[in-house]
């Protein structure tokens, strides 16, 4: 007897689809249900992750492991970050690949007969590494030049374009403190709103210049800001501890200093992210359950309208458990192909738009899965109260059922 | 030569002392009260009786699908009263043979498939070869060309045919019909018998509820029932 069980399932499952097909557009509608919750978690879950790629994107942009010192100009005698710190630090603390201490000024340029406000920044070659700079056009200033103390700029887009209404010609000067400044390149920042994360020192209207030129020619003798990058994201926590140490021993106290890294932000933007998407899934999950009971609904109207065929089947043979695996078949074959529906509308659907708008749209696998999962258990848990009412019948009854 | 012993015919079905009783609306209806009936291997029963006599209760109790009643029933020398519809389904399914008066073909099957399957419930042989089997039997139903059709799609003639076909097919030892004629023309009618006929003649053991003397008076025997007695 047991020899054409696979066989055998085969056929109840060709019953359970001709039961099915019996009525195409009630099993439609229903598997409609289905696949608009499935969908409703897959596309949740994409876009809970985009969502949190852009926040963490928007982070790591301004910088991976970075850790910042500052002196916030704060309480009384308020102290800055001096450039024997920065020595100090640079021997000092261990874990650090990388430093860009940066001055800042602001002086009036004078463009096209109007003023202009225009902040310039001395920053020595690393600078562009740690904060992610993108040269748009020519290059960032050279150690070479930062340690002659040249006389070169790079300008921000929006300095290139007021001044030379556009890329600068390859001849290009600026004026600053009455000296010539050859312009060499026009750089942004890596991430365009970086400074949705915290201030940024770089202004719409910003020359860069060699970090020993600026020092020499505005006789600056405090830092803006030092940028440190960590060896490693797990290096991060020591770099903090280890400035705070030397800025205290050199200071009189950590007052008016704040030093930071992005973790703390990084750590929060994902905790944020993931809560709002477990919110979204739970509420898309609903969808899930109500697209059940809508299976339980048709499955119970199925039976009823089916009585006269479950009372033949009985009549000419079959066992109540035939009769009760190909109803529960049925309703996991309604959710199975409304999950892989909403699957491809939920998983198709953000890539689509994601291909349109040239932006990475991840689709969790996870999610996918789960969202599958998830469909079956409803199918068999809505299926079973039907099926079993299916296989329960009294034979006679269900007969002369009209 | 010494003369060969008739051998005792065979006792197909036994029902003794058989009560049946209804509840309708709170009150107890006696639907069977006390049948006795014995049918020998190959015989021809017309079982007759006006509505509401009790006669589709006796061939539900017959055909194991009623199994809610007192006495005893005897099948091919098996006791089978008391036992519950689920485990009697086997032996509904080899050694019963329904057809009904509407035919009650699956309306989302094929002709082939619908007469395949007691074959498939049996679970004894591969589903190929249940469907081959069904082939041969409509075939020999002269529904060859009838077999991927839906029972929508052909004459209700051609679906009482294919109905018999799928009773045949576990060769069972009783046929059990319901006014198999009850639906039919009168020229249908006496095709549908015509086969009948041609099953007693080669060994059916057949019983058959008709409301037709001339059905009746085909048959070897007839049984009457009336008030859930059996009158001979």
């Amino acid at each position: 007897m047991a020899r054409y069980t696979s066989d055998w399932h085969r056929l109840l499952l060709r019953f359970a689809w001709d039961g099915l097909s019996g009525q195409r557009g009630r099993s439609a509608l229903t598997m409609l249900g289905m696949a608009i919750g499935t969908a409703s978690v897959v596309a949740v879950v994409s876009i809970g992750l985009v969502g949190r790629g852009y926040v963490v994107g928007l982070i790591e942009g301004v910088g991976a492991n970075l850790v910042l010192a500052y002196g916030t100009g704060e309480g009384v005698n308020p102290e800055e970050v001096d450039f024997d710190d920065v020595e100090v630090i640079r021997e000092q603390v261990d874990g650090i690949s990388a430093l860009a201490p940066v001055l800042s000024t602001s002086r009036t340029l004078s463009i096209g007969g109007q003023p202009w406000p225009v902040t310039v920044l001395g920053v020595t070659p690393d600078y562009a590494d740690v904060r992610n700079i993108v040269v748009t056009e020519g290059r960032f200033v050279t150690a070479r030049e930062d340690a002659n103390a040249d006389k070169v700029a790079v300008l921000s887009p929006e300095l290139a374009l007021r001044m030379f209404g556009g890329d600068p010609p390859p001849d290009a000067t600026i004026r600053l403190f009455d000296l010539r400044f050859r312009v060499v390149g026009v750089v942004r920042e890596g991430v365009q709103s970086a400074s949705a994360v915290g201030s940024s020192e770089i202004s719409d209207l910003t020359a860069i210049v060699p970090f020993s030129t600026l020092r020499n020619v505005a006789g600056l003798r405090f830092l803006d800001v030092l940028y440190m990058r960590a060896e490693s994201p797990q290096a991060v926590a020591g770099v903090v501890a280890g400035v705070k140490r030397v800025l205290a021993a050199r200071h009189r106290s950590l007052g008016s200093f704040r030093i930071e890294s992005l973790q703390r932000y990084l750590s929060l933007a994902r905790q944020v992210s993931d809560a709002i998407t477990l919110v979204l899934i739970a509420i898309a999950g609903v969808s899930l359950v109500v697209g059940g009971i809508g299976i339980m609904n048709i499955m119970l109207v199925t039976v009823t309208e089916r009585t006269r065929d479950i009372g033949i089947r009985l009549a000419l043979g079959a066992r109540r458990r035939d009769i009760l695996t190909q109803f529960l078949l049925e309703a996991p074959i309604l959710s199975l192909a409304g999950g892989l529906l909403g699957v491809l509308v939920g998983a198709g659907g953000p890539l689509y738009v994601g291909i349109l708008y040239d932006v990475p749209v991840p689709v969790s696998p996870a999610s996918v899965a789960v969202a599958f999962g998830v469909s079956l258990a409803v199918g068999i848990f809505f299926g079973l109260y039907p099926a079993r009412k299916a296989a329960n019948m009294n034979i006679v009854d269900s007969l002369v059922y009209e | 030569m010494p003369a060969a012993t008739p051998s005792r015919p065979r006792i197909e079905l036994e029902l003794h002392d058989v009560y049946k009783t209804f509840e309708m609306g709170g009150e107890p209806i006696s639907a069977l009260r006390g049948v006795d009936l014995q049918v020998i291997e190959g015989e021809f029963i017309a079982i007759m009786g006006p509505s509401g006599s009790g006669k589709s209760t006796l061939l539900h109790i017959l055909g194991l699908v009623d199994s809610e009643y007192q006495g005893t029933y005897d099948l091919g020398g098996e006791r089978v009263s008391g036992r519950s519809t689920d485990e009697l389904a086997p032996i509904r399914n080899q050694e019963i043979g329904f057809v009904f008066q509407a035919f009650f073909l699956l309306p989302h099957l094929s002709i082939l498939e619908n007469a395949a399957l007691p074959a498939l419930y049996a679970r004894d042989r591969a589903p190929d070869e249940c469907l081959a089997e069904a082939r041969t039997r409509l075939e020999q139903m002269g529904l060859g060309h009838r077999l991927d059709h839906k029972p929508h799609e052909i004459s209700i003639g051609q679906r009482q045919r294919a109905a018999i076909a799928r009773a045949l097919i576990n060769d069972p030892r009783v046929i059990l019909a319901d006014e198999p004629t009850g639906a039919l023309d009168s020229k249908t009618s006496q095709e549908i018998l015509e086969i009948f006929n041609d099953l007693h003649r080669q060994g059916a053991t057949i019983l058959m509820v008709t409301h037709d003397q001339e059905v009746a008076a085909a048959a070897e025997r007839n049984v009457y029932v009336r008030d859930g007695q059996i009158h001979v």
